[in-house]
């Protein structure tokens, strides 16, 4: 197919311009060399129990698993002050206990896991936590076992599976029953500020976050994995 | 002077700077990452490939300022 352009210059002169196109017959490996960075985006892939649906990103090597959740279970040192149960991450003394954080709407929680294809079998390449605001800018929360980029700490695991839905239930089983300590501690204030709970006569009720605007006491992150997250 | 764009998350600026301005600068730059929301430790991208610091930036660039991963404190 051929196409003429007429284009009119600034200086007042005429150019035109021929446009020639043509089909190429290109070979498996080159396409693969040009779609290398091209991922595909499927939403509602797989359901997981006990959490709801994965959205899937898939790239040539691996696979980014995006899991939408409601609430972080955090397995951690509390102290009640002031009549707020909040956490001591730190603390060898306080009392360790399982108690769940509801989100609020505004906070976006994603878990996502990365797999990778491994010849029979399929492989977990990391799990991270991200918070993402109404304008889908990317948060690190205040909590230890989480890297700056929002990778998780998750301490070792099997993460070797037949497929990719048995390698995300495991790593949110991981998550599940993970402690949290400070190994990654920066400060616990933020922490105390955003998970907050009334202790009630059976449980805890999740408090609000103690800010006017929660994403102030969390990091924005931007990384090429959160980049792929499917909200 | 030269002009830049500096991507952070679905955040970016663009940006009047000096000639010989670098991306160690603009790591560095108060300006740059009070506006985009960035903290120290980051990573710099032009066209997916990452710079080093003392790489001149060129005219019309644009820079994806990402988080680098932090390694695990010592207890």
């Amino acid at each position: 197919m051929e196409k003429i352009e007429i284009i009119i210059n600034d200086n007042g002169t005429i150019t035109e311009r021929t446009i020639k196109e043509r089909n190429l017959k290109a070979e498996g490996e080159v396409l693969d060399a040009l779609t290398a960075d091209v991922t595909r985006k499927n939403h509602n892939v797989m359901q997981i129990p006990g959490w709801g649906m994965a959205h899937a990103n898939v790239g040539l090597t691996d696979t980014i698993w995006s899991i939408p959740i409601d609430r972080i279970p955090l397995k951690a040192r509390f102290r009640v002050i002031n009549s707020v149960l909040v956490p001591m991450f730190a603390s060898m003394t306080d009392l360790e206990m399982p108690v769940v954080w509801k989100a609020p709407k505004e906070v976006r929680l994603v878990f996502v896991v990365r797999t990778e294809r491994n010849d029979d079998c399929v492989v977990v390449g990391g799990n991270w936590l991200f918070a993402f605001n109404k304008d889908n800018n990317g948060y690190r929360l205040p909590l230890p076992n989480l890297h700056d980029e929002c990778s998780i700490c998750t301490g070792e695991f099997d993460g070797t599976y037949d497929s990719a839905q048995e390698c995300v239930i495991a790593s949110l089983e991981q998550f599940n029953k993970s402690k949290w300590n400070s190994d990654l501690m920066t400060t616990v204030e933020q922490s105390q500020k955003f998970f907050r709970f009334k202790p009630t006569n059976e449980t805890f009720d999740t408090l609000p976050i103690q800010a006017a605007d929660w994403t102030t006491l969390c990091e924005k992150v931007s990384t090429a994995t959160m980049d792929r997250v499917i909200l | 002077m030269k002009k830049i764009t500096v991507e952070y998350g679905v955040d970016s600026i663009n940006k009047q700077v000096g000639s010989g301005f670098t991306i160690g600068d603009l790591q560095e730059d108060d300006a740059i990452k009070g506006a985009l929301g960035f903290g120290d430790n980051t990573k710099a991208l032009i066209n997916g490939i990452e710079q080093d610091r003392k790489t001149v930036i060129p005219d019309g660039a644009t820079v994806r300022i990402e988080t680098a991963a932090n390694t695990k404190a010592v207890a």
